[in-house]
């Protein structure tokens, strides 16, 4: 079969980020129950690093289904796009975050050479994600006005987070679809 | 306004948003889109809603950097507030105002986006009551068996991109039955005109926008 995404893969991305917009649609109120809960402490932006695993999980498992130089991309922005329609509050703003995770985790793939899907690829999607996005959320929520000590804090939190959910959690999905045989290879 | 060029001109707004920071100009950007989205009569109780919704992140910013950050500067915590705002008006003003189908359409016509792309997005949106329906029913499934399938269940992902593949295959060859041929260059039967005023607007407005930024303080 000729490689590249065709109609049939560029319905299933878009329907894959449909499914975790619907899923995590109902864990919302954990970012907004734990931004108030960590209000009060000074620690409120560090919710987005507990919770930014879950939105990342799209582009990952994207790529590690479709094995394809781009597949993560579009993995990542084909869902932002699709909640963008589906009426979240962030509207077109959601684009562009969808591209910035897009690239750190297509990027994961990158320097593995789309060749290895071990744990290995895990570690450094997972890596490149925290950097991309956290260097966005630098210039977005403003962290050079934020204390030293809390950026350290909220890169850790951030990387664990996004190792649990969007490396974790997804490779425990790629092994079922695996065992399913629904990854093409 | 053409809806690609709105679009467009919604990303300009956040990224120059993002990288500058100045909080007049930001709350003018606000008043626009809001002033943009009460003359497109959108329904007050979705505009009550986005400011509310937002209150949570935009309170959690302000009260860390004006109460903890070492350099105690309320300006900018109402700058990065009034951030938050820009993108949520100015988003809401293309997402509100603009449906799917029309903005598929003019990405297509007007940007030259790929068909396949074009189509297939408006193929897996059409699509979204059935995902919600399937998901509920996986949950329900499990259920009757003993099993709480939570949001962080690999399961409950799982058995929602099987039945997406299905659907995926299916809708593919459906689309394919009726025609649709990947790559191949389509007649419309809705033109989405781009006017000669809808580049003026865009560029008067992109002008203001800079003025905006360099003017105020």
């Amino acid at each position: 079969m000729k490689k590249g995404f065709h109609l049939r893969d560029i319905i299933l991305l878009a329907l894959i980020g449909i499914i975790f917009g619907v899923i995590y649609f109902a864990a919302a109120f954990v970012y907004n129950g734990l931004t108030l809960l960590l209000t009060p402490v000074g620690y409120g932006p560090m919710a987005n690093d507990i919770t930014m695993g879950i939105w990342c999980m799209a582009g990952p498992l994207a790529g590690f289904m479709f094995r394809l130089p781009g597949a993560s991309f579009l993995g990542e922005f084909l869902g932002a796009t699709v909640e963008m329609f589906l009426g979240d509050q962030w509207g077109a703003a959601n684009l562009i975050s969808g591209a910035v995770q897009g690239v750190g985790t297509e990027l994961g793939f990158t320097l593995t050479g789309y060749r290895i899907y071990n744990w290995l690829t895990i570690i450094v999607v997972t890596a490149m994600t925290t950097i991309v996005t956290f260097a966005w959320d630098w210039f977005r929520n403003g962290y050079s006005h934020f204390a030293g000590q809390m950026l350290v804090v909220m890169i850790i939190v951030r990387f664990i987070s996004i190792f649990l959910f969007a490396g974790v959690l997804n490779k425990l999905i790629i092994n079922m679809l695996d065992r399913a045989h629904v990854i093409r290879r | 306004m053409n809806p690609s060029l709105k679009l467009f001109l919604v990303l300009i707004i956040a990224l120059e948003v993002t990288f500058t920071s100045y909080l007049y100009s930001n709350i003018v950007i606000i008043i626009l889109a809001l002033a943009y989205l009460i003359y497109r009569r959108v329904r007050w109780q979705r505009l009550a809603w986005l400011v509310i919704i937002t209150l949570v992140p935009a309170i959690a910013i302000f009260v860390t950097i004006a109460f903890f950050s070492p350099g105690h500067n309320v300006y900018f915590a109402w700058v990065l507030v009034s951030r938050l705002y820009v993108y949520v008006m100015t988003g809401s003003a293309v997402s509100c105002t603009t449906s799917a189908l029309q903005l598929v359409r003019s990405l297509e016509q007007n940007c030259h986006l790929p068909s396949k792309f074009a189509y297939g997005i408006l193929a897996a949106l059409n699509l979204f009551p059935r995902i919600a329906q399937e998901v509920r029913l996986i949950r329900i499934a499990g259920q009757m068996r003993g099993i709480t399938l939570h949001w962080w269940s690999p399961r409950l992902y799982f058995k929602a991109i099987l039945a997406a593949s299905q659907w995926a295959d299916q809708m593919a060859q459906a689309m394919e039955s009726h025609g649709f041929v990947e790559g191949q260059t389509r007649t419309s039967a809705h033109r989405v005109p781009l006017t000669r005023r809808d580049w003026t607007t865009f560029f008067i407005l992109v002008v203001v926008l800079q003025l905006l930024i360099i003017a105020l303080p």
